[in-house]
């Protein structure tokens, strides 16, 4: 197993995406979060509650949970550039039993979201922090809780890019995956959200997950009102978690269990 | 011993019969050619070696076991395949690097396969913009990182120039020589012929011929015979040769009876023979009547 890792981060580190990558981390992390928390949620349109109250907080960070897409589609590409690109053809030749390949994907890039994860929070906490001392504003929640929210906001990157490694090892064909994970991440489940009987579902669904654990409801109540609907109830943040955890347990069996038996041609 | 021993293997791709109940043995110490025309099912037989594909039924063994139970696979086995398969934006020390840590051989391993397939000096460049000489180089030092026991290449000769292909078959000519199993697809018979040891002919998925090369070229030897009574004389000699075809309005091209033996059977019937010639076919003579459909006048 642990060549295999070993190769996968050489893998991973052989080009500059990685260095993209974490520059975008960064940029949404510093740049988003301090641009929306210097011209502050009161003045968003429609206007939300400002920095110095706890809602207003919460959905400055809330808005990272829709960046999610990023880490998702960095462990689509994982899988499905080795098919794009056949270099599946000397991988599963080096290792035929393909479940150790995916495996060693799966720690490899969970690191990585890990990583991702943390660039993104850390930029984030200092873009806040900064804005608000810039700003003179006292921020409606204390440091403490601000920094465990990014946390899981944190954790919720690891289990995206998780997400998107089953995705790729699904579906294999890379642009038609990054489609669906970019697609479904970015506007597809709140598309869910406005049809009547499937709204009920949003709680159970990565996004309403990911909102539950991150405490961001700003979304499904803006929405809820637009529609003029009873607003969707979120499940806890502690059952979010579990939920999200459900599916990064899904989607690493997809992706354990997918390639076993499929044709390498 | 490292000889592939390839029993009643059949891939069915829905009504396609890709490869149909094929059995034939690949020996240590010689170039075996995997020839067939395009479609005969080589690549797919190919990766059916090395667990890429699934066989339907039947199965193939490399020193006894199926890939997948041999330990560090890459030490017994390496293989070429029939297209590029490096990540473009990769230098080719990133990609062998790569494979080198999946097969937990040493960094040393990569400069010393880079400089033996002269990729010396392109190792830092990305492979995106390589020649298919380059890549053949590449396809070809990956399968080699292990130091492997037996060779499997897929088409290699696929866009090399006549100094490239010369190269691949001194190269592999000494591996060879060394002990070691050397199969090599192609459908471009006169590159395998100067190399080839032992032969392997499939069509539409079936065994045609195997053995030794020399031995196939032998039995394929045909006569020409000119004679003013062509068609006479074939219908006598058709029921004893393996072959008869009219090689222009006088000549006859007879397989499978020797130059006596017409004579012979022409005396007998009073038919006139002005000159009887042994042709030695070449190889692509030799696959053509293979694989081409038997007529018989
Ligand atoms: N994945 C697949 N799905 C369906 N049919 C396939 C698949 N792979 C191969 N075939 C079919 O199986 C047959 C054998 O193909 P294969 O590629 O093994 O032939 P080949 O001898 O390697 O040919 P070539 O000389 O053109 O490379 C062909 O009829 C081909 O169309
Ligand atoms: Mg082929």
């Amino acid at each position: 197993m642990k060549p295999l890792i070993h190769a996968e981060f050489r893998r991973l580190l052989a080009t500059r995406m990685w260095l993209a990558t974490l520059f975008v981390a960064a940029l949404l992390g510093g740049g988003l979060i301090g641009l929306l928390a210097i011209v502050g949620p009161e003045n968003f349109q429609p206007p939300m509650p400002g920095l110095h109250t706890e809602a207003g907080v919460r959905a400055v960070l809330g808005f990272l949970g829709f960046t999610a897409f990023i880490p998702a589609a960095i462990g689509t590409l994982a899988v499905t550039s080795e098919y794009r690109y056949r270099t599946v053809n000397f991988t599963f030749l080096f290792a035929p039993n393909r479940w150790r390949v995916l495996a060693a994907k799966l720690i490899t890039y969970g690191l990585a979201g890990m990583v991702y994860g943390l660039v993104l929070s850390g930029t984030s906490a200092l873009a806040l922090f900064g804005a608000a001392a810039a700003r003179g504003v006292n921020l409606g929640l204390p440091a403490g809780t601000i920094v465990e929210l990014l946390a899981r906001l944190a954790v919720a990157m690891v289990a995206y890019t998780v997400l998107g490694v089953g995705i790729g090892a699904l579906i294999r064909h890379q642009v038609a995956a990054l489609c669906v994970v970019i697609g479904y991440l970015y506007g597809g489940e709140l598309l869910l959200l406005t049809i009547p009987g499937v709204r009920s579902l949003y709680p159970w669904l990565p996004g309403g997950a990911t909102a539950a654990l991150t405490d961001f409801t700003a979304v499904a109540d803006a929405l809820a009102q637009q529609l003029s609907s009873d607003p969707v109830r979120l499940v806890s943040p502690l059952a979010g978690a579990l939920i999200l955890f459900g599916y990064t347990v899904l989607a690493s069996t997809v992706a354990l269990l997918k390639p076993m038996r499929r044709d390498v041609v | 011993m490292s000889g592939i021993e390839v029993r009643n293997l059949t891939k069915r791709y829905g009504p396609v019969t890709a490869v149909d109940d094929l059995s034939f043995t690949v020996r240590p110490g010689a170039i075996t050619a995997f020839l067939g025309p395009n479609g005969a099912g080589k690549t797919t037989t190919m990766r059916m070696m090395i667990d890429h594909v699934a066989p339907t039924s039947g199965s193939v063994t490399i020193g006894g076991r199926r890939y997948r139970d041999i330990l560090r696979p890459t030490t017994v086995v390496g293989a070429v395949f029939d297209a590029a398969s490096f990540h473009p934006f990769h230098s080719a020390r990133d990609h062998l690097g790569i494979y080198a840590a999946m097969g937990g051989y040493p960094s040393g391993r990569v400069d010393e396969l880079l400089e033996l397939l002269g990729l010396a000096e392109a190792a830092g460049r990305r492979t995106g913009g390589f020649s298919t000489g380059m890549r053949q180089r590449l396809n070809l030092a990956t399968a080699l990182l292990g130091d492997p026991r037996v060779l499997l290449l897929d088409e290699p000769s696929n866009g090399l120039d006549p100094e490239g292909m010369a190269w691949l078959r001194s190269f592999l000519r000494d591996l060879a020589d060394a002990g070691r199993t050397i199969l090599i697809s192609s459908h471009v018979l006169s590159e395998v012929q100067q190399v080839a040891d032992d032969v392997v002919v499939i069509r539409e998925g079936r065994l045609l011929a195997a053995g030794s090369l020399r031995d196939l070229s032998s039995t394929s030897q045909a006569v020409l015979v000119r004679t003013p009574d062509a068609t006479e004389l074939g219908q006598i000699l058709a029921p004893a040769a393996y072959l008869v075809e009219a090689n222009g309005p006088q000549e006859l091209r007879v397989r499978g009876l020797d130059p006596s033996r017409i004579a012979d059977l022409a005396a007998a019937r009073g038919l006139r023979i002005h000159g009887l010639t042994a042709e030695h076919p070449s190889l692509e003579q030799l696959f053509l009547d293979l694989t081409g459909e038997r007529t018989r006048p």
